[in-house]
This record gives structure tokens, sequence and C-alpha cells, in this order.
């Protein structure tokens, strides 16, 4: 009879066989192709080169083939990079190619990897044992190594940048100056502080690649490379973006990357903060204020460029009101002014700044209707005697002189809201009659009652406030709270 | 006296390598004879929930293609490895992800055994799905073995929920979302409570699922309550059950065979035997503690050999192959580590573990259906199949049944058409909610993909039971289906679902995030 069990003890010799292959195996990459082993073997053969005198022979009697790592419980990381970076803090191995070369520089000195670690500076994976692991930026892992010239980016953990000797961290500052000359606060909120237009970068830094849009990014994905590629074209990293191309050189986009990446409120025992940060941290609850200029140039110079001159805006298709033209500040009020900067336009780009909004302090708002006002003494406009307006006669001159502009009902087009609340209840009739008899200079409203071609008529004149006044009806704000939130999330118009 | 207590004790010392020896191994020596082998087998705990005699269909590889044998394996490898892992795993939420890096990267060979463990906890699911279907279609349910039906049944849900567990504890973001996903289809039943009106009174779902949480979202209590299911009391469970379960096999007379002909040994090459002749004085049977007739009456001797060595051989065979199969899985792929866990982070898409996904498919359609009503109908379908198909005939054999074969082709192709058209159905349509934005979200608990697909399959069932009159069939052409369409849902979830549960045709086209 044929043996039942014969088929079983060959595969059992073969499953067996296979097991020990693999046990083997397992413990071969284990023990001898373990890749820092073989790195610290290397490590080991240039200390004997470099062991001349008896201190080098001592710290080559200590050296011994073992996992090494820097535990920082307070910072709550475990950084083995020490494993494969011996030669750290050896000042006699500048000559030696990585990863055994000294730390460049004298940030050892005040920053012991003991105390410090690796990853709090450089991020990467500390806890990984092989470099690719490490540097993690193929890996899952949050915060991938950063490049060496970004690394400045994290001084701003527990130092306030601007204290920091000048050449330690000479990309944060200058992204710092570039953030606040490109007006990004102008869009973007910080400490507390901008526009809505575009996210708040309070915690930018934390960004991991998962919360960023990767689709059009050429690899790596990840964070600091998202930030670098729309620094250069933000339209091109995120379709649809309203945001404007900062238009900077390469290491202006890079200085605002390393800026960005400081952005992150990261919880590090006060131990650990240099005194200059717990000063920042102070000054951002109590704020010097700025001056007008600084505001403007902050805080609104990105949609309304220096404020003389109406500007076109191709990503919001339409007209950004000249806020420093001569006309403007010869008719409009500071009442009026502040009215505006204040509660903003709802429903267009144009967001409120007041305190418990964009963040001003009522002195800043004060400073920079000076600013905008360029000294022109208040003249107050007395109301002038007008005749009695007739709406429906104001309605069919708006449909043939300003709704191609001011769009139906006052909505807006290219041209500003004439019917947004914030615009009827600010303005007075003065204001629109004299903003309608002499146009505003440097923009596309023309004046309608030059003293040599006068187009409109008092009478006319009247009948087209009459009109708009009605925009401030009930029946009429409904129409436009409709068309706000229809174009709340895209801004533009079609 | 002294002297010769003195002697005694030297003498003892002596022999204390053979005493010890003996005492270990009764035996003492590789068993020679039949009886000494019957010994071998009874003597030891581990061997005697063998029979000592085991027939030779049941060494045939081809008949059960050792399937229970490998889940028994991998469970025995993950409890090995789970202890191991367990040296070094701390269930907080605050440092379990740490725990896992370190197991990864400084514990000595600690991804490896991680790996060893995930493979086989993945293979034995897998393999006790595929054991559920050997023994269905060797109708090796039927009387006695009702009872085993039931227990096998057990030892599968608490499988799932031993993977399904295990899943929680790395604590990244695989295992954050795919828990969220999980325990969200546990509360499944809300949604027919929310579109009949009465959650504020009664709502099932929410407790089922704050049962499972321990809160209402995925932390710490959740953490801890997964660990102390997964390490203590769901092993424990699993191995009281598998006692039952093995036990169960031995009393109802080990595998199911078909009744031997008369003749016995002659189809294996043996002997012609003269078949045993009962006398009408006596009864037979050993005094019912065994079900079946024994000694055989009116048959043949039974065509069985020794247990020791070849059913032995036979299983360590099939031991060593599993633990073969898992380090070789191990040493190439890793267990999957994702990101630490972050809640303010969903992952997209978020899918529940493999086993889950086709269940998570027809939750996409309607969570009440998909995670609830659906799986308990299977559930209770698939414990009253021995109490539905009581007529015996077939045990032991493949597709032993008469017509079982076309029946389970034709069932194959009739549920793959079924369901592959309702998907592409779907995907290219949509369902009611896309044609009548409107509707009562109690039509769509009623009328979706995965509730038509029951009622298909059910309809298509008793078709098969009055065209071909046999239960049995009915039975099959059902089974038949539900291993289909669970095999292909599962497949088009994995594959085919992207980010926002978005039909694509290849995970590489799927956005980047």
């Amino acid at each position: 009879m044929k043996d039942p069990s014969r088929i079983y003890r060959w595969m059992l010799l073969l499953a067996s066989l296979v097991t020990i292959a693999y046990l083997v195996g397992a413990a071969v990459q284990e023990n001898y192709l373990a890749q820092w082993k073989g790195i610290q073997r290397q490590y080991r053969n240039l200390l004997e080169d470099k062991a001349t005198d008896d201190r080098g022979r001592e710290l080559l009697a200590k050296f011994r083939i073992e996992m090494k790592q820097a535990s920082i419980p307070a910072l709550g990381t475990v950084d083995r990079c020490v494993t494969c970076h011996n030669g750290i803090d050896d000042p006699r191995m500048t000559d030696v190619s990585q990863p055994h070369r000294v730390h460049p520089g004298h940030i050892l000195d005040k920053h012991p990897v003991d105390r410090f670690g690796c990853t709090v500076c450089h991020h990467g994976q500390g806890a990984a044992m092989t470099f690719r692991e490490a540097k993690a930026d193929d890996v899952y892992w949050d915060y991938p190594l950063l490049p060496p010239e970004m690394t400045e980016a994290t001084c701003a953990t527990c130092h306030d940048p601007e204290t920091l000797p000048p050449d330690q961290a000479p990309l944060l500052l200058a992204g710092m100056e570039l953030y606040r000359e490109k007006s990004c606060g102008s869009c973007h909120k910080l400490g507390g502080r901008g526009g809505t237009l575009g996210p708040a970068l309070d915690n930018e830094g934390a960004k991991t690649r998962h919360q960023l849009i990767m689709t059009n990014l050429r690899p790596p994905h990840t964070a600091w490379n998202w930030q670098l590629a729309h620094f250069r074209d933000p339209g091109g990293v995120v379709g649809g973006s309203l945001m404007r191309n900062p238009t900077v050189t390469q290491r202006g986009a890079l200085a605002l990357t390393v800026y960005m990446l400081s952005q992150w409120n990261r919880d590090v025992p006060e131990s650990y903060l240099a005194p200059d940060k717990i000063e920042q941290k102070y000054r951002a609850l109590h704020p010097v204020p700025l001056t007008g200029e600084q505001v403007y140039q902050q805080y609104c110079t990105a949609c309304h460029g220096n404020g003389t001159y109406s500007r076109w805006d191709k990503k919001f298709n339409r007209f950004v009101p000249a806020i420093r033209g001569v006309s403007l500040v010869a008719t409009a009020s500071p009442k009026y002014l502040r009215a505006n900067i204040e509660q903003g336009r709802p429903g267009t780009q144009m967001p409120a700044w007041g305190p418990h909004a964009g963040g001003l302090l009522p002195q800043e708002i004060a400073a920079v209707i000076e600013y905008l006002r360029n000294g022109a003494t208040e003249a107050p406009l007395t109301p002038m005697a007008m005749p009695t307006g007739d709406a429906t006669r104001g309605l069919s001159l708006f449909l043939r002189n300003c709704y191609g502009c001011h769009g139906m009902n006052g909505r807006g087009g290219m041209a500003p809201e004439i019917g947004n609340p914030v615009f009827q209840q600010a303005a007075t009739d003065a204001f629109i009659v004299r903003t309608i008899q002499n146009g505003r200079v440097g923009t596309a409203m023309p004046a309608f009652q030059r003293r040599d071609a006068p187009v409109f008529s008092d009478q006319e004149i009247a009948d087209v406030l009459a009109y708009l006044r009605t925009l401030a009806g009930p029946k009429a704000q409904r129409a436009m709270a409709q068309n706000m939130t229809a174009s709340a999330p895209s801004g533009g118009r079609p | 006296m002294a002297e010769t207590a003195t002697k005694e004790f030297v003498h003892n010392l002596h022999e204390l390598p053979h005493t010890v020896k003996d005492a270990c191994f009764r035996l003492g020596k590789t068993p020679e004879s039949e009886r000494e082998e019957s010994q071998a087998t009874f003597h030891n705990l581990f061997l005697h929930i063998h029979s000592v005699r085991v027939h030779l269909r049941t060494l045939s590889p081809t008949l059960t293609f050792g399937l229970g044998l490998t889940a028994m394996a991998s469970f025995v490898i993950t409890i090995i490895t789970g202890v191991l892992l367990m040296v070094y795993y701390k269930p907080s939420t605050d440092l379990a992800y740490q725990s896992m890096k370190d197991i990864h990267f400084t514990v000595y060979t600690g991804r490896f055994i991680r790996n060893i463990h995930r493979w086989a906890a993945q293979l034995m699911v897998l393999v006790v799905l595929l054991h559920m279907a050997r023994v269905f279609f060797t109708a090796s349910y039927k009387k006695p073995r009702e009872f085993n039906w039931l227990v096998g049944l057990g030892l599968l849900v608490i499988t799932l929920a031993l993977s399904f567990t295990g899943y929680l504890l790395p604590w990244d973001q695989l295992a954050y979302w795919a828990i969220t996903i999980g325990s969200n289809i546990a509360n499944s039943p809300r949604e027919l409570t929310d579109a009949i009106g009465i959650t504020k009174w009664f709502d099932p779902g929410g407790f089922q699922k704050r049962l499972l949480l321990g809160a209402n979202f995925v932390g710490q209590d959740s953490l801890i309550r997964f660990y102390v299911l997964h390490v203590f009391v769901l092993p424990l469970a699993l191995v009281t059950l598998l006692g039952v379960h093995f036990w169960r096999i031995r009393k109802d007379g080990g595998l199911a065979k078909p009744e031997d002909p008369m003749g016995g040994l002659a189809e294996w090459g043996g002997e012609r035997r003269t078949v045993f002749q009962p006398l009408a004085t006596k009864t037979y049977g050993l005094m019912a503690l065994v079900k079946g007739k024994r000694p055989p009456v009116n048959r043949g001797p039974e065509n069985t050999v020794m247990s020791w060595p070849h059913l032995f051989w036979a299983e360590l065979a099939v031991f060593m192959l599993t633990v073969a199969i898992t380090l070789t899985l191990s040493f190439y792929w890793d267990a999957p580590l994702k990101e630490l866990a972050n809640p303010a982070i969903p992952e997209n898409p978020a899918k529940a573990p493999w086993y889950f996904l086709g269940l998570q498919e027809l939750v996409s359609y309607s969570a009440f259906m998909g995670g609830m009503l659906i799986p308990v109908i299977v559930l209770i379908g698939l414990a009253l199949i021995p109490f539905l198909d009581r007529r015996s005939g077939g045990e032991g054999v493949w597709f032993g049944t008469p017509g079982e074969k076309a029946t389970t082709w034709q069932s194959l192709f009739f549920a793959l058409a079924v369901t592959v058209g309702m998907l592409a159905f779907t995907v290219n349509f949509g369902w009611l909610r896309n044609w009548f934005p409107n509707i009562h979200q109690l039509w769509i608990i009623a009328i979706n993909p995965g509730s038509l697909l029951v009622l298909i399959f059910a309809a298509w069932s008793l078709l098969i039971l009055k065209r071909k009159d046999s239960v049995r069939l009915a039975a099959v052409s059902l089974f038949t289906c539900f291993l289909v369409s669970f095999t292909l849902l599962t497949y088009f979830a994995t594959v085919h679902r992207g980010p926002n549960w978005h039909f694509y045709w290849w995970p590489s086209q799927w956005p980047l995030h």
C-alpha cells in the first residue's frame, strides 16, 4: 500500500527549510546588514586614523558599535540620528564625508544634542534607523527632514527672529520682510491681524502634506516643496486660487517658505524658550500700534496698490477703488472712511478691519484714515439745495448711465457696489451728489456735470440719488443679500 | 538501613537522566506496533483529541486543503508573536504610536515579528472564510454536525472581531480612520431611527457605538477597550470555542465522509476483507458515547490508517507550511504604519479593514441596510443552513449532491452578472437620491443596491428550489451568490473606490492630497 503521509513529509521538509531560510535571513539582516552598523564600522576606522594623541586614543577606546539616541522627554522626541552621525560633536571630523562630519557652525555650543536632540530643528523621523526613513519624504511621516537652507525656520520655535544676529537666520528675516512688503496681510490673518480672503497662516508650518493640494506639484510631495512652488505660482499649484502671484525671486520664494514654515505654535517647555521669545509672545498680546503708512503697506496694498488710481483686478474681475485718489479725499469724510474700513463691504472682497474682525487697533484705523486723506483738511460737505428727485426717472437714468459698471440694483460689477448696505448707511447725499458731479480722478468714474459738457442736470442728479436711496429699502436689500450669498464663495463675478 | 538509603539515593541520582526521560516520554521509544502507536496518541493531552485511527479520505490533501488547520496554525502564530509584541506595546494614545515605531526600528527583529503577526492575522481571516466555504461545498454541516457549524460561525465572528480590534492598536492614521468607519457602521441603525424620527427615545445605533468606543469618538477609552478585547477577552473566547469545535469534530465522528463501499481497503490497493456480519442477538454501538455506528455494522472495514504517524505528519506539515507562507510574506512586505493618528486630518478615502470593505460599499448606499440588516440576515441565513437542509447525502464529497456542480456554476455566473451590473449601474446612473433629491430617506433604506441584491439572490434561490426540487441545491445557489457578491464587493471597494468614495479605475488615478 502507498504510504499516505509521504507527501506530507516532503511538504514538512520543504516548509521547514523555507522557514529556517527566512529566520536565518532575518537574523543576518538584523545583525550584519544593518546600515547603521556599517556606518559605525567606517567611523571606527576614521577614529583609528585620527587617534594620534591621548585624547584621540581614549575616544577610540570608548567607541562601541551600538545604537545611540538622544531621548528628550520634555520635547517628546527620541532622536537616533547620532547612531550614524557619530562625529557630530567631534571638531576633528571636518575633512570626512557625511554622515561622519562634524555639525557646521557653532550651533551645538549652545544647543547640545543631549538637551535638544536633532528633530526639533531639522524635522525628520528621529526614531528611524535608516537614512531613507529618517529623511522621511517618501514614507508615512508628517514632518520630513527640512532641506539645510530651510532649517532656520525652526529657530523661531524658541527665538524671536528679529533679535537673532542677522547672519543666523537671514532667510527667515527676509521672509518676514517680504511678508510685509508684499502685503500678504491684506488677505491672510497672522496673529489675529489681517484680511479674510485667504486662509489664516498662524499654524502654516505645522501643516502636513495631507493638508495641502499636491495634485499639481512635482515630487517631492512635501509641505516645504509645496510652499516653495506655491510662492512661484500660486494659481499653478492651487487651481482657481484668488492669490496674486507675489512676483518674488527664487531666493524670495525660499525666504517666504522659511517664514511660513516658522509659523508653528509648537508646544515647547518654557525652559527651552529664549527670553526674547517670551517678550515676542508678550508683544503679540500687547501690540504697539503701527503708523498709518505701515498699516496701508501691510494690509491694503495687495488689492488697492498705491491707492491713487483704480486698479483692474483680473482675479476679482472688477475695479478696486482708488482709496487715496484726490477726488475721494476731497469728498469722503473720515466718518465715511471709518465705516468702510471697520465694517468692510459685505459681499465684496473688502473685509472688515475693526478690532473684532481684521484685528486693527482703533489707533491704527485712525492713523490709516489720516494716511489715506494725506493731510487734507476736513471740509464738511454742506448739503446742497437739490430739487426733489423722482426715483422712477432716476431708474431710467441709472439704466442708461450707471448700470453698465455698477450693475443691476447697484450690485456692483466692474465698479463698486453702491447698493451695498455699508455704503448706503455711510454715504451722505452730499457725498453721492458730489461724486456724480465731479467723478473720480484716476478711475473709470466720469464726471457727470463737468462745467464744459454737463451730462446730467441738477434735476437728473437728484432723480438718480432718489433711485439710489431706494436701494437701501428692504426689497433691494434682500436682492443684495441673495447676491452676496451667491457670490461669496468665488468672490468673482461673471 | 542508613547505608541502604544512601546507596538507593546514589543509584537514583545515577539513573536520573533515564527516569526523567521516561517520565517525560512515557513510551520511551518510537512506537513500533499499532498498540504502541495508539498509546502514543491517547497518552498525550494534545494528541488524544485525535482518534487513534484516521480515515484515508481525511489524509487526502484535496478534501480539506488543510484549511481549518491552517486557520488554527495562523492563530497559534498570532498568539506567539502577539505575546512578543505585548512586551513592547503601550496601550495609551500618547505612547502607542511611539512604541510601534520602537518595535519597527529598535526592537530586535521587531518589524519582522510585527509583520508576521499582521500577515498571520490576515491569513487567518481569509482561511476561516475559505474553510467555511469548504465545509459548505462538501456538505459537512449535515447531521450530526449542525451544532459544530454554529460553533464555526461563532469562531468566524470572533476571528473578525479579533482582527478588527487589533486594527486600532498602532494608533496611526490608518487605524484611527478605519475604526472611525467601523464604529460608524455600528452606529448605522441610527439611519433608520432618524428616518422615522425616534432617535431621541430609542437609539440602538448610538448605544452600540458608545459601547464599542467607550465615548462618542475614537480616543483613549476606545484604545484600552480594544486592547483588552484584543489581548484577553477575544483570544480567551476563541480558544474556548476552538476547544468545543475540535471536541465536536471528534464526537461527530471525525471529518464528514461518505459511507465506505463494501470491501474496504480495495480502492486503496489493500486486500479485500470479509464483511463483518452482525449477529441478530447482539447490540452494537459504544454505549452512545460517539455518534454513528461502531463497530461498522453491515459495512466493510473502514479505510483507516493509524493516526500516529500519518495524521501527525500531515498536521505538522500544514502547520509548518503556514509558518513558511507567513514568514515569506512578512520578509518582503511590511505591515503598514502610517502617520500618527490625527483627528484633524481625515484619511480620504477612509477605508475599513478589507474584510469589512464589502459592507462599507453597502453602507455607502444605506448605512442601516449595509451596516446592520444585511449582515444580520447573512449571519442568520448561514446559521439556518443545516436546519433547513436536513436530507443526508453528499457529505464529505466536493459538490457531492447530484446537480450541485451545475447549480454552483449557474449561480456563480448569475451572481457575477447581477453584482457587476448593479455596481456598474450605480456608478453610472447614481441612485434614488440623485434622481429624486427630496425623497424620504425610508425609500432609500428600503430600496438600494444592497437590499436589491439580497432580494434578487433570495428569488434566485427560490427559483432553484422550485426548478430543481432540492433544498440542498437552493442552499448551494444562495451560498454561491453570497460568496461571489462578498468577493466582488470587497474587491470593488478595495480597488475601485477612491477619495470621497468616488469610482476610479485604478488607485494611481486618485487625486493627490
